[in-house]
């Protein structure tokens, strides 16, 4: 069994026994390579009344090596409009790249990416958004970003 | 009155000494960051817990499955940092405590 299999398990079966955080949801979890989470910014934000779908996928060396994570983005769901969120779901977000850890997880990931909207204060696109949707590989793993920006 | 031994079945439970104290313990014991899985379980790597998965501890204090903090630290990702407290990691020498080692 790999690695990540075990622990998306224990993982699994911690949202099943005590539930996610306000504001999180599991909408599917069928297989131990890719899962879907609701995310909601509750309270007063400008992102007030919008729900967001973030996609999991995992290789079988998760959780040392980190998950690719990003806002769904088709038919159903769009991305929410963030300094650091491409308008194809990519995410800038430093906990995602270099400063992933082993000890995070798929809720502490939710729960940050939570506040980093949460914390926004105006609706703006990433500078230079079209250029990076044109040229993204599909893996935002794949993307260098530069995390310059602390305040967001 | 005599009492005559038929039978005994003697049990015997080991755990590792990390520090902590077990005043929270919930039967569960802590488990690996990493893992997830109970110090006193194993990597899942390894099929049998003791030994042969030992624990390994930081000088920040923090302790991990040997096996899974070395899987880390031998990553580039890991620039060689605790992954509880990004400090760089550096594997205290255990100090043996005097009556454990009666």
């Amino acid at each position: 069994m790999a690695v990540s299999t075990r622990r998306l398990q224990k993982e699994l079966a911690e949202i099943k026994n005590q539930g996610t955080p306000v504001g999180i949801q599991l909408l599917s979890a069928e297989n131990f390579q890719e899962w879907h989470l609701s995310l909601e910014v509750l309270g007063d934000t400008v992102f007030a009344g919008e729900v967001f779908c973030l996609r999991f996928r995992f290789d079988n060396q998760y959780p040392i090596s980190s998950p690719a994570v990003q806002f769904v983005v088709d038919d159903k769901w769009k991305a929410p409009t963030h300094p650091h969120v491409y308008t194809n779901g990519h995410i800038c977000a430093s906990i995602l790249g270099n400063e992933w850890s082993p000890v995070l997880s798929v809720i502490s990931v939710c729960v940050t990416l939570q506040s980093m909207l949460a914390s926004c204060k105006k609706k703006e696109l990433p500078p230079g958004n079209d250029r990076y949707v044109r040229h993204a590989p599909d893996n935002p793993k794949k993307t260098r970003f530069e995390y310059d920006d602390d305040t967001v | 009155m005599k009492v005559h031994v038929k039978n005994w079945h003697a049990i015997a439970q080991w755990r590792w000494d990390t520090g902590a104290s077990d005043v929270d313990d919930d039967g569960e014991g802590d488990v690996c960051g990493i893992c997830r899985v109970p110090y006193e379980g194993c990597c899942p790597s390894c099929k049998m817990p003791g030994d042969d998965c030992p624990l390994i501890w930081g000088e920040c204090s923090h302790v991990f499955h040997m096996h899974c903090l070395l899987q880390w630290i031998s990553t580039s990702a890991s620039k060689q940092q605790c992954p509880m407290d990004r400090r760089p990691w550096v594997t205290a020498e255990r100090k043996v405590d005097a009556n454990a080692a009666r």
